[in-house]
């Protein structure tokens, strides 16, 4: 269980995470969704009791992460972001230094760790030098040395940042099996399609402060409803926003990069209907084209739905 | 309850030792100690009419120690120097520090794993100083307080090393630090002595200055090992403000560097404030 109340951290008058309320129950996969610089990695060191928080208060498993940091140690698996390995040790011996790290009782180590290394995958790697793994097989390597000790709380920064489709798919795999093991998962991402297998509820991280939390199916749905439409070319000045305006489906409309950004939540034929009204007009279109999703957007779409409700 | 090894220094005695390099290095440096010492005795008791001299053998002795002193002392930033910062490099260290291993048990693991080879070089080096025995000249219990002041040595350099590493963050600058604190020992220090003793014998009346000097000398390992081995005229309690002067520095050392691995500790203090606080791993 890992619950977060009032958990701010600020560097001088930067505020990193602020005011940041979370309830992650036990057994529950969380994605902690935001852009680079949201704060997802200062809100994690904070519960992996690597920095302090300036204010507020969070618990793991009913610790406190600033008065019993020994025993929030104790119950979490912690990947961070950029991580670095033991490259003169084999798959196994890296394993086995960690469960020596937490005592790990012995007689336990050689099953616990041929069991991880089956379920990430890399059993038939486990006399194989650290160094001659691939950066996912490192990446799922360090799934597996977080469970060694067999802690009920994991938390994972970016644990597909950097890897390759086919790597990527591998490391859902491997934390889709995570939710099997009844482990409260905690997975930064600035993906948020990559939770949408994996995790149960999903919280929009953005400039530190945490803007929405919903379960996943929702914010997918919410994700696919809306789209962003690219809008170049020559208009008379305040035409184009007083045709958008007056189509029901535009939900935003800001100007980005001497061309305009527009959420639209219509349908493709009712997009269709609205580049035939832009030409009707007059207006000399050069760009009409659909762009990829962002989480920035996601926020404005589900800000706009909220104030809309 | 079971006795656990620590598990840093389990790792790195597995990683170090399992390689070529760590036998060729202590192979190599057992073959140059022997020729030497063949050497300088084969000299000694070269156009002599008799074999065992005992001023001349205690010569090749102390002339040994202090030059495996020497090489010791200089080896041992090889070793410790990088080894949190290291870390750090690596990204290793982040990860490290959320698990139960306290930072105390991270720098001690540091330190013995750093150590371990130079103690070894040392030890292997015993049937070479027995040597001497046959010759006479010293006597066991010289040997074993020059070996036991050698491995003390030893400690102490790498601990300062390792200590450096973890506040200077960059194992540039923590080289850089710790070779300069081995000169600064060594070399400096000695100097500091021989100058201010040369001051007093010019002013005899200048206790302050003899007292400084014997001061500075007692921080100069070589000079400390010479006395032990009854080379050198001085206190045989100077070894005292040897082990006194470098336990306050490394006392003093061991707070910006816990600092470095766990600033958190810290908050006690009236000026810490969280929104200052930094993350150096």
């Amino acid at each position: 269980m890992i619950l977060t109340q009032n958990l701010c951290k600020r560097y001088g008058r930067m505020a990193a995470v602020q005011d940041m309320n979370l309830s992650i129950a036990p057994g529950t996969v969380f994605g902690l969704v935001g852009e680079n610089g949201a704060g997802k990695t200062t809100a994690l060191s904070m519960l992996a009791t690597l920095s302090t928080p300036t204010s507020g208060r969070a618990y793991i498993q009913g610790f406190e992460v600033t008065r019993e940091p020994r025993a929030v140690r104790r119950c979490i698996g912690y990947m961070p972001d950029a991580f670095g390995v033991y490259d003169d040790l084999t798959v196994m011996e890296y394993l086995r230094f960690f469960a020596d790290c937490y005592r790990v009782d012995r007689r336990l180590v050689k099953a616990r760790a041929d069991d991880l290394l089956e379920r990430v995958r890399l059993a038939d790697k486990r006399d194989t030098y650290v160094n001659a793994l691939s950066r996912g097989m490192q990446q799922r390597l360090e799934i597996a040395r977080c469970l060694m000790h067999d802690p009920a709380v994991l938390i994972l920064d970016e644990p597909s940042s950097g890897l390759d489709p086919k790597s990527r798919l591998e490391m859902r795999t491997v934390l889709h099996g995570l939710r099997d093991m009844g482990k409260t998962v905690l997975i930064s991402t600035h993906i948020l399609n990559e939770l949408a297998e994996v995790a149960d509820e999903v919280g929009i991280l953005r400039r530190g402060e945490l803007v929405a939390v919903a379960a996943v199916q929702v914010m997918v749905q919410h994700s696919s409803a809306y789209r962003t439409i690219r809008i170049d070319g020559r208009f008379a000045p305040g035409e184009l926003e007083r045709v958008l305006a007056a189509d029901r489906h535009v939900v935003d409309v800001h100007a980005a990069d001497a061309g305009w950004n527009v959420l639209y939540a219509g349908t493709l034929a009712q997009q269709a209907d609205l580049l035939t009204t832009l030409v009707q007009h007059g207006m000399a279109i050069t760009q009409f084209s659909e762009q990829p999703t962002d989480i920035e957007q996601l926020f404005l779409r589900l800000s706009a739905i909220q104030e809309g409700m | 309850m079971r006795l656990r090894i620590n598990p840093l220094l389990a790792k790195e005695f597995h990683q170090r030792m399992r390689t070529a390099r760590a036998p060729i290095v202590i192979t190599s440096y057992l073959c140059g100690m022997s020729i030497l010492t063949f050497f300088l005795l084969y000299e000694n008791v070269q156009g002599q009419l008799y074999l065992v001299q005992p001023t001349k053998s205690q010569q090749v002795f102390v002339l040994l120690s202090l030059l495996q002193m020497t090489v010791v002392a200089f080896l041992a930033p090889a070793f410790a120097a990088g080894s949190v910062s290291g870390e750090r490099e690596r990204k290793t260290l982040a990860v490290l520090l959320t698990t139960p291993v306290s930072p105390i048990g991270i720098l001690l693991g540091k330190v013995l794993s750093s150590s371990a080879l130079l103690v070894l070089l040392v030890v292997v080096t015993l049937p070479v100083y027995s040597l001497v025995f046959l010759f006479g000249g010293a006597v066991p219990q010289e040997v074993v307080s020059v070996l036991a002041f050698q491995l003390l040595t030893i400690v102490v350099i790498s601990t300062i090393c390792v200590l450096f590493s973890t506040i200077a963050l960059r194992s540039t600058w923590s080289t850089v630090f710790s070779y300069g604190t081995v000169g600064l020992m060594m070399v400096v220090f000695g100097a500091l002595g021989y100058g201010l003793k040369g001051l007093y014998e010019q002013n005899p009346i200048d206790l302050f200055t003899l007292s400084w000097s014997h001061f500075f000398y007692a921080l100069n390992p070589l000079y400390v090992e010479a006395a032990l081995e009854g080379a050198v005229s001085a206190e045989p309690s100077i070894w005292v403000t040897f082990v006194e002067f470098y336990a306050v520095a490394i006392v003093i050392l061991l707070v910006p560097s816990l600092w470095r691995l766990r600033p958190q500790w810290f908050s006690w203090l009236p000026f810490w404030s969280r929104s200052t606080e930094k993350q150096y791993q």
